[in-house]
């Protein structure tokens, strides 16, 4: 399913949610939505969900204005959480699943598997309200992709989750991706963004700052930098020529290279002063981009949100 | 199946499993029978001393004193000789005297307002061939004497029609064939029901609609509040539409509503077949086994509960708490009892142009209606789709059903926007907005 916004825009009251806002989600990639806490993460993806209604723009599913038919093929786990707490883990399962146009059959013989795989079996005729809160996430997760949706949808999926369910959750994402559906989630969290997107879109008040494929990105952004862990006193690093700057770290330095150097070169020439234990060379992450993008739409603003949440 | 279904099932299957569903299935229907036959109960308990009574006949067969002679069966216990029952004087009135039969009368009437007498029979010239020509006067509702009165009177004007036809047939198996009249009760205002009587019923069917109206209307409210609050209001409305889903809940517990008032009929009908077994208060009769009584009960019920469902649902959409919401369900409450409130004055005059008018707006003539029904209890002569009471019920009822629409419009233009707004209560310029989308 191709999923494409057409200069979408929303406003509440005076505050600009979304500025028209443009981006295409290919088909079977994993699309991550990213940017600080009130850039329009959630309002864009309620609008993609018909929830919220556009001032302006378009929300198109293959080319078409989506039809009441779209609501089956999605599978929607909105940032608020919530199921029916009196109802049992089965029988919530069944009906969001059969809301999604499954038969009842066909819901029921999917519940099992899946609660097995979440380790909720054993809670599968327990009511919801019994169930602890990370409990309920994954439940919620579960009915999320039960009727086995072409695009899945996913604000601020990790939110709550411990790491281990994190990884189990990353496993099935990929596996879906594997099986040609499309995956769009929102993050704040970078370093989650960095580890599973295909593809990126970055908003920041509203509007897009970045957008493209994850090595794309990195090549937009790459700066020449590698890291270095050395035994003795790297003084001397600065002195070096082609180094631009130096950051240093308790355990290791971090060398920003002047374009074209070959960090080979400058390897040769540590290791003849100093007994060296690592040398990598560094791609830029995510987190920095998102640092120095965020920045740059908000200067003087406070982002030390952005990245702490790992 | 349709999402609408779906919707529906769950709302249904949600209430129908509860506890106090269960206990309101059985208790209501214990308490309105107890209300029955507690009377029937108490009347069997009470002798208070003998009866008396006196009979004016204008028959020529002079059937007052057979009935007076008849009445001598009756003791006022069991091991003493002391009646039940004195006939203080039997008045022969010749047919074509109605000055002296009107003097009689009123003396009569004011001996019982003074507590001198407790009943006086009245039978008219052609009594021996008509039932309604005969009838009591009493201010007591001690329908035991009453039934006795008219299992008297019905036996004896079988065997006196009998003889005076020609069927050549032994009078004993003749008895068997006839059907046991059924005798006019008046009071001393004229009044054909006794008071009490018919506020009582009136107020029960009143309790039971209200009762239900916004028991379940309440239902709905929570419900829609209890998704917001639990945040899956906007799973729910990635699956289904903001439409389906109201229409579902409303007419999922509207169903369970229904199911309640099926095992009530099941219920009642048991009772109907029963009754002959133990003593109804025949004016009761009249009013609980009354077919426009029901069916309209029936159709206020179900309209009723539409309404101010979709009414509850809208109130919902709009506030984010129960305590929230407590304070527009007051008045809404206040819209259904009205008819209690005004009861006495409806006692009086149910045909008066409040009573009237109230019976026709939407949102009290569920109750009104009702009240006002019971009060006229309508004979089946009485059926007319297009004038009296049975005509302005069926009006009251077609308004309902349209202002019930009307407020599915409304709710469904507030209520997919009003769902979605946490944390903040609608405020009346915003909904005016919303309805313009």
């Amino acid at each position: 399913m191709l999923l494409t916004l057409d200069n979408i825009c929303k406003s509440f009251g005076d505050t600009v949610a979304v500025n028209n806002l443009s981006l295409q989600v290919p088909e079977g990639v994993i699309y991550g939505i990213i940017g600080p806490n009130g850039a329009g993460k959630t309002t864009t993806i309620r609008m993609i969900m018909n929830i919220t209604i556009p001032d302006a723009g378009r929300v198109l599913i293959d080319g078409q204005p989506a039809t009441p038919d779209f609501r089956n093929r999605v599978g929607y786990l909105p940032e608020e959480r919530g199921l029916y707490k009196k109802m049992t883990v089965t029988e919530v399962l069944v009906y969001m699943a059969q809301l999604k146009g499954c038969s009842a059959q066909a819901a029921q013989s999917q519940v099992d598997p899946w609660l097995e795989r979440m380790g909720l079996f054993d809670y599968r005729s327990k009511k919801v309200e019994e169930l602890s809160k990370g409990m309920q996430q994954k439940l919620q997760f579960i009915s999320t992709i039960l009727h086995d949706p072409d695009l899945v949808i996913l604000d601020e999926l990790f939110s709550g989750l411990d790491p281990l369910n994190i990884e189990i959750i990353k496993d099935i994402l990929l596996e879906l991706k594997r099986n040609g559906k499309t995956i769009l989630f929102s993050t704040h969290v970078m370093e989650q963004a960095e580890k599973l997107c295909d593809h990126v879109c970055m908003i920041s008040r509203g509007r897009k700052v970045i957008d493209g494929s994850m090595t794309e990105v990195k090549a937009q952004f790459g700066r020449n930098s590698v890291q270095i862990e050395i035994e003795g006193n790297g003084h001397f690093l600065r002195e070096l020529s082609g180094v631009l700057h130096v950051t240093e770290f308790n355990n290791y330095l971090e060398l920003e290279l002047a374009e074209g150097v070959d960090s080979n070169e400058i390897l040769k020439q540590v290791v003849e002063r100093v007994a060296v234990r690592r040398f990598t060379q560094l791609e830029p992450s995510l987190y920095n981009i998102f640092i120095e993008m965020a920045q740059v739409e908000q200067p003087g603003s406070d982002m030390s949100g952005g990245g702490d949440s790992v | 199946m349709s999402k609408f279904l779906i919707v529906f099932k769950r709302e249904y299957a949600q209430v129908v499993k509860k506890k106090s569903f269960v206990v309101g299935l059985i208790l209501t229907p214990v308490l309105m029978l107890a209300f029955v036959l507690l009377p029937a109960l108490l009347a069997h308990m009470k002798a208070d001393g003998t009866e008396r009574l006196a009979i004016i006949d204008q028959t020529e067969r002079s059937i007052g004193n057979q009935f007076a002679e008849s009445l001598n069966e009756y003791k006022l216990t069991d091991d003493e000789d002391t009646p039940y029952y004195s006939v203080e004087q039997v008045y022969t009135i010749n047919p074509g005297d109605s000055v002296r039969f009107r003097a009689v009368e009123e003396s009569l009437r004011e001996q019982i307002n003074d507590k001198n007498l407790k009943y006086f029979l009245v039978l008219r010239q052609d009594a021996d061939l008509v039932d309604s020509s005969m009838y009591i006067v009493t201010n007591s509702d001690n329908f035991r004497s009453l039934r006795r009165f008219e299992r008297k009177l019905s036996d004896l004007m079988a065997s006196v029609r009998l003889e005076m036809s020609d069927i050549n047939l032994s009078v004993d198996s003749a008895l068997t064939l006839t059907r046991s009249i059924d005798l006019v009760v008046r009071d001393t205002k004229g009044e054909s029901m006794p008071f009490l009587t018919k506020y009582f019923s009136a107020l029960v069917f009143v309790m039971v609609l209200f009762g239900t109206i916004l028991g379940y209307g309440q239902l709905v409210m929570r419900s829609v509040i209890e998704e917001k609050n639990s945040r899956i209001m906007e799973v729910m409305i990635s699956s289904v539409s903001p439409f389906q889903l109201m229409m579902g809940k409303v007419i999922g517990l509207g169903a369970a509503t229904l199911t309640q008032v099926a095992v009530w009929f099941a219920m009642g009908a048991g009772l109907f077949l029963l009754r002959s077994s133990f003593d109804i208060d025949p004016s009761i009769d009249r009013i609980v086994f009354n077919p426009a009584i029901i069916v309209f009960f029936v159709l206020y019920l179900v309209s009723g509960y539409l309404l101010f469902s979709t009414l509850f649902a809208l109130l919902g959409s709009i506030v984010t708490s129960d305590k929230e919401a407590q304070s527009l369900v007051a008045p809404i409450t206040m819209l259904l009892i009205l008819p209690v409130i005004l009861g006495i004055a409806v006692v009086q005059e149910p045909n008066s142009l409040m009573a009237r008018v109230l019976s026709l707006i939407p949102f009290t003539a569920p109750t009104m209606m009702m009240m006002r029904l019971v009060f006229v209890a309508p004979t089946l002569s009485e059926y007319s789709l297009f004038s009296g009471i049975v005509g302005e019920a069926l009006l009251g009822f077609l308004l309902v059903v349209a202002a019930f629409a009307g407020m599915v419009w409304l709710t469904s233009k507030v209520f997919r926007i009003g769902i979605l707004m946490y944390g903040k209560r609608a405020t009346l310029p915003e909904i005016i907005k919303w309805l313009k989308y």
